[in-house]
């Protein structure tokens, strides 16, 4: 008897619940106040990245707001995807639910590819500083912008730099099969042969227990070079056993390794490897010393892979709001975006028509003694 | 892809299938006992790991250490490894698993607590020690010791099989020689009976769980000494190691050794026909055919009668 | 036998009997609070950081938390130990005023015709109709994460509530499901043969699926229950990789574009939009309609009866002359074959799809929404699924969202412990559960698990 009363209440209040929690989202914004989002992984397998990107908008909301030079106030909204495609669209639509004025992200290309759809109908500029995925601007997404070099550039960058400084002839191109990963090694596979050098494809997937064998296989070839297009996390424990194999060649990968964690996982093996990054590293360049000081104050750990790009886009669109003045609407902001010149910490961002990053400059780091060091503008390096 | 090739590989994959063989007895212990899938022994393992990271943080000084100091320093890894293994497993038995044995519960909402637990612990310990990937401090430099017929060892493999054999002989002792042995092999093959006998199945149940935690916090130890320490890397090996426990016929000891070691080789040689990204494939592949010809297992299922 | 003995046998006995002070159910709960309010700490404490791996730890004894829990833990043992009477009683009177009400509603309900009719007719209005006053994003979590899994789940609980056969890698169904819709509408990298509107696809992936499901379940069924259980976990991840690493063919992570729900009929076409999810609900909810009320005669039909008997016990039920083989792969292609439509509802509502969306994890909670609701019962099950899909979502506001998935570890440990048969059991598996209790049969197909307490 008992249960079947509760069949018939547990429903209904279920529905209630449901019906009560939807209730809950204001969104009145409020005089002066401006909500900007950040749609990235927030829990999660990756939710580093999306901590990492998390922390630099904080830091450049908070600074904006104390620092009184605006006359409005800017609110932060997270909303987290996962950096799963499925749970974007729930995420932007918390985020469009909230009356944002703008949009971080969304920080993976799968999750922008449709989330990307729903900024577009509401008429929000959704500004990514890390989907790198190239195809994501030729889609039509009117609203999306890619605040940062895309994969073929890097691609393209990685394939350069053996072209112009080594004579390598065959070089191994390893994809961690993420969608990151497949990309990029797509890129420069299709780039290295471009460019007259043999190019063997193989895998190493994500989360791999043990690296020993794909690292022996990655060995065996022989090979001059080897290029990793994957994660920090899993490119740390691969350095070591491709150390371990034994492998002689010039070891380079992608802005996805490019974080200071890499050489702590990889110990002593990644002495010598190369690393690309679209971004300057901020603990190196002058300009932006102060903003890692910053950042390890606030957060009491160094700013990661994409910190200071998500740093430089939040203040980028605070800028422009500023400039907006009193007349402060999503179109408008739209409007100013298209057109924006604005210099931040790590470069200049401009947009084609398409939401494109034009400036497609890649830079060069290379591991030494277990630091991460600046080497250059890689057109510059390729040159010498 | 000469024969030599092959042989390189061939010794990756009994280094590969030593950590798989004593992740997989835990499974297969609890199995014996219980008749349980101890879904959340993956995490026994993971915390394993974490344990010895606790450990050497707290104790390596940051200098390269050799000789003498090297051996104490992994000595204490794997003893706290083990041992944070073993309270985590005695923990999960004594909160999850004893109130349902008290009801009798069906198999399958042992199940899902296994689940339960395993989210739970996973995600507390990624919240405790954060949630990225860390590694072991550097506690003697990873050279090649030996060479095999041209298969070069180092340091780190040659740890993990000769940990591994020993724990492994260790076990195999314990089970078939010692009190609390016949004790699990009794309460293996009829836990009425052996209650009846006077084998005080609480105790026999916990001690086989902690034995196997013991197992499993040691192969995390190890397994972060080869790759890395972080709060998901239980499952991956989790799963593959339960496979192994069901390949080589699960409640069998000595099945779930021969099962790891199996699977390790099948693993280690899909990297080198195919691809790294084929091999859970072409383990589960050989899962599936095996169980086809021989629904027990390799070796059969009792763990009361052949171990 | 010489005194020396007795003497010892009668140590020997004592030693057995007596009791060491910490052994003491007082002292024991004691200690089980203390633990629990130590581990209560650390779960709503502060977040660690990879930097110092001790952080967190050091964090939450120095700020006291720590100290403010484990006091928690010993007023409750102390109130329990010493001062529980006038609270048991109160709670007993107010269990008491609440029993009579409910079952004053219970009974107007099993005798009155129009009151159920009332009550039905009112529920389903607020299903049709209700979510169009939630907000949009619970509109989309409503569409996109639950209703998708409710039909997995129905369709789970077919093989695993009814049939009574432990599968772990049912996710695999929905992902070939989701696949065939990308197919047939052109949206893989491979051409199909002709371009097929979403809702001719179905049909199509019901078959794919049954075929999908046969050819796993034939070589499989004469398994037991736990080797069943890893057989399926790896064809969940043998389909899972194949999808992964046949990028050529699947798009692989990188995804396909999917089109979305829409019709053409010539003289009139209706296009499913992105952002109104209401059109996209209600789609849903008519195929969750649909199979509820398919299943739901299935389960009182010979097929229903067959499964219920091989559940309960599979060598009777032989004995008897139900073809134990047929009804079980016919209860694997059905569950199969729904999971097929789940998935082609998800690739058609999401409008992308990549190998990601169908890791094994997935199949594990599911797994755990049907058994949480309670296995078997259909109200159950999509109690347990809504519930379970809609509480990580809830927790999000309130909690951590990195930790969301720790506190539903953690339900999913109590709630087994303390309600095992789910939260809306069936009659039947409720009934079971008590016969496995009092040691008199057992309750899966699997067998209870042995190793009781004596």
């Amino acid at each position: 008897m008992l249960n079947k009363t509760i069949v018939k209440l547990a429903v209904p209040v279920a529905i209630g619940a449901l019906a009560l929690t939807g209730c809950g989202s204001g969104s009145d914004s409020g005089d002066g106040t401006y909500k900007i989002a950040f749609q990235g992984p927030l829990s999660g397998e990756n939710v580093q990245l999306g901590e990492n990107m998390e922390n630099g908008i904080k830091l450049a909301i908070d600074e904006a707001n104390a620092s009184g030079d605006y006359d409005f106030k800017i609110e932060y909204v997270p909303v987290d995807d996962m950096g799963q495609p499925d749970k974007a669209t729930a995420a932007a639509q918390k985020a469009l639910d909230q009356d944002v004025i703008a949009v971080i992200g969304p920080a993976f290309s799968g999750a922008a590819d449709t989330a990307a759809e729903f900024y577009k109908d509401a008429k929000v500029p959704a500004v990514s500083s890390s989907a790198t995925r190239p195809d994501l601007t030729t889609k039509g997404y009117d609203t999306f912008f890619r605040a940062v070099p895309n994969d073929s550039a890097q691609g393209a960058g990685m394939a350069k730099y053996f072209k112009e400084a080594t004579d390598a002839k065959t070089v191994v191109v390893v994809d961690d099969k993420t969608d990151y990963g497949v990309g990029l090694a797509d890129v420069a596979e299709k780039a290295l042969n471009d460019a007259g050098i043999k190019a063997i494809r193989q895998s190493a997937p994500q989360k791999t227990p043990d690296y020993s064998a794909a690292a022996r296989k990655v060995t065996n070839t022989k090979a001059d070079g080897m290029i990793y297009a994957g994660y920090y996390e899993d490119a740390g424990p691969f350095a070591k056993k491709l150390d371990e194999a034994g492998f002689k060649g010039v070891k380079i990968s992608g802005d996805g390794s490019n974080d200071p964690s890499f050489v702590k996982l990889a110990g002593n093996a990644a002495n010598g490897w190369k690393l690309t990054c679209p971004c300057t590293d901020p603990t190196q360049e002058e300009a932006t010393k102060k903003f890692a000081a910053d950042y390890e104050k606030e957060f009491k750990r160094a700013p990661g892979t994409y910190s200071a790009e998500s740093y430089d886009v939040a203040k980028m669109l605070i800028s422009e709001i500023d400039k907006l003045g009193d007349d402060v609407s999503r179109e408008g902001l739209l409007k100013a975006l298209k057109t924006v010149k604005y210099q931040g910490l790590t470069k200049e961002f401009t947009f084609d028509d398409k939401g494109e990053f034009q400036n497609q400059t890649i830079y060069l780091y290379q591991v030494k003694d277990g630091k991460i060091e600046y080497e250059g503008n890689i057109d510059d390096l390729s040159k010498s | 892809m000469s024969l030599n090739e092959l042989w390189d590989y061939m010794v990756l994959g009994v280094v590969l299938g030593c950590l798989y063989a004593v992740i997989a007895i835990g499974y297969t212990l609890v199995y014996g006992v219980l008749q349980l899938l101890n879904f959340a022994h993956s995490e026994v393992f993971m915390f394993g790991g974490f344990g010895g990271l606790i450990a050497l943080t707290a104790w390596v000084p940051v200098a390269s250490p050799s000789g003498l100091q090297s051996v104490v320093y992994v000595a204490v890894g794997i003893l706290a490894g083990a041992g944070l293994g073993g309270a985590v497993a005695f923990g999960l038995e004594k909160v999850a698993y004893r109130p349902l044995r008290r009801h009798n519960a069906p198999r399958l909402v042992f199940l899902i607590t296994a689940i339960g637990a395993s989210f739970f612990l996973y995600n507390i310990a990624g919240k405790l020690f954060g949630r990225s990937s860390m590694s072991m401090p550097t506690m003697y430099e990873n050279k090649t010791v030996v060479t095999i017929f041209g298969a070069s060892l180092n340091v780190t493999q040659l740890l993990i099989v000769f940990s591994a054999v020993a724990m492994m002989v260790g076990l195999d002792y314990v089970v078939n020689r010692t009190k609390l042995g016949s004790g699990i092999r009794a309460v293996a093959q009829d836990p009425e009976v052996a209650s009846l006998m006077g084998v005080n199945i609480d105790k026999v149940v916990s001690r086989t769980f902690v034995i196997g935690g013991l197992l499993g916090g040691a192969a995390g130890f190890l397994f972060g000494l080869n790759s890395k320490v972080v709060y998901t890397m239980g499952f991956l090996p989790g799963i593959t190691a339960f496979a192994a426990a069901v390949l080589g016929g699960i409640g069998n000891v000595r099945g779930a050794m021969l099962g790891g070691m199996v699977l390790g080789m099948v693993e280690t040689l899909t990297v080198f026909v195919w691809g790294d990204e084929w091999r859970y494939v072409a383990g589960f592949a050989v899962l599936v055919l095996v169980l086809m010809f021989r629904p027990t297992g390799l070796l059969g299922e009792r763990l009361g009668r052949t171990a | 036998m010489s005194d020396a003995t007795k003497t010892t046998n009668l140590t020997v006995a004592q030693q057995l009997r007596e009791v060491h002070w910490y052994q003491k159910p007082r002292w024991r709960k004691l200690g089980a609070l203390l633990a629990l309010g130590l581990l209560m700490s650390m779960v709503t404490g502060v977040q660690g950081t990879h930097k110092d791996i001790f952080y967190a730890i050091r964090e939450n004894f120095s700020d006291g938390s720590v100290a403010v829990w484990l006091g928690i833990a010993l007023v409750v043992w102390a109130v329990r130990e010493f001062a529980s009477a006038p609270f048991t009683s109160s709670a007993r009177k107010v269990k008491g005023t609440l029993v009579t009400p409910l079952g004053a509603v219970g009974r107007l309900w099993s005798t009155e015709r129009w009151v159920r009719w009332t009550v039905i007719a009112g529920f389903a209005a607020i299903l049709v109709w209700g979510p169009m006053g939630l907000s949009r994003f619970w509109q989309t979590v409503l569409v996109d994460q639950i209703a998708i899994y409710l039909l997995v789940a129905v369709g789970l609980n077919v093989v695993i509530g009814w049939a009574g056969m432990l599968d772990l890698g049912f996710i695999a169904f929905f992902a070939i499901g989701a696949y065939s819709a990308a197919f047939w509408t052109g949206a893989l990298p491979v051409q199909p043969p002709v371009v097929l509107n979403n809702f001719l696809v179905i049909p199509l992936a019901v078959i794919t699926c049954l075929i999908a499901g046969v050819l796993l379940g034939a070589p499989t069924l004469r398994l037991r229950g736990d080797y069943l259980a890893i057989v399926t976990l790896g064809f969940h991840e043998i389909v899972y990789l194949a999808a992964k690493n046949l990028g050529d063919v699947t798009g692989g992570t990188s995804g396909v574009k999917v089109e979305r729900w829409h019709i053409d009929l010539g003289f009139w076409s209706y296009e499913w939009n992105v952002v109104d999810q209401m059109p996209f609900y209600w789609l849903l909810l008519a195929f969750i309609g649909i199979v509820v009320f398919l299943f739901i005669r299935l389960e009182h039909s010979k097929v229903g009866r067959a499964w219920t008997a091989i559940r309960e016990d599979e060598i009777a039920a032989a004995s008897t002359g139900v073809d134990t083989v047929r009804y079980k792969l016919m209860a694997f292609a059905i569950g199969a074959s729904t999971s097929g439509v789940a998935g082609v509802a998800y690739a058609s509502k999401v409008g992308y799809i990549n190998s990601e969306n169908f890791v094994i994890l997935l199949s594990i909670l599911v797994l755990s929404y049907v058994i949480f609701g309670g296995m078997g019962s259909i109200p159950g099950v999509l109690f347990g699924a809504a519930f379970l899909v809609w509480l990580p979502e809830f927790l999000r506001d309130f909690v951590d969202p990195k930790d969301r998935h720790m506190y539903l570890g953690a339900l999913l440990v109590v709630m087994m412990i303390y309600r095992p048969q789910g939260v809306i059991p069936s009659r039947r598996r409720q009934r079971e559960l008590q016969m496995a209790e009092a040691g008199t049969g057992g309750a899966d197909a699997t067998g209870p698990a042995p190793g009781r307490q004596s």
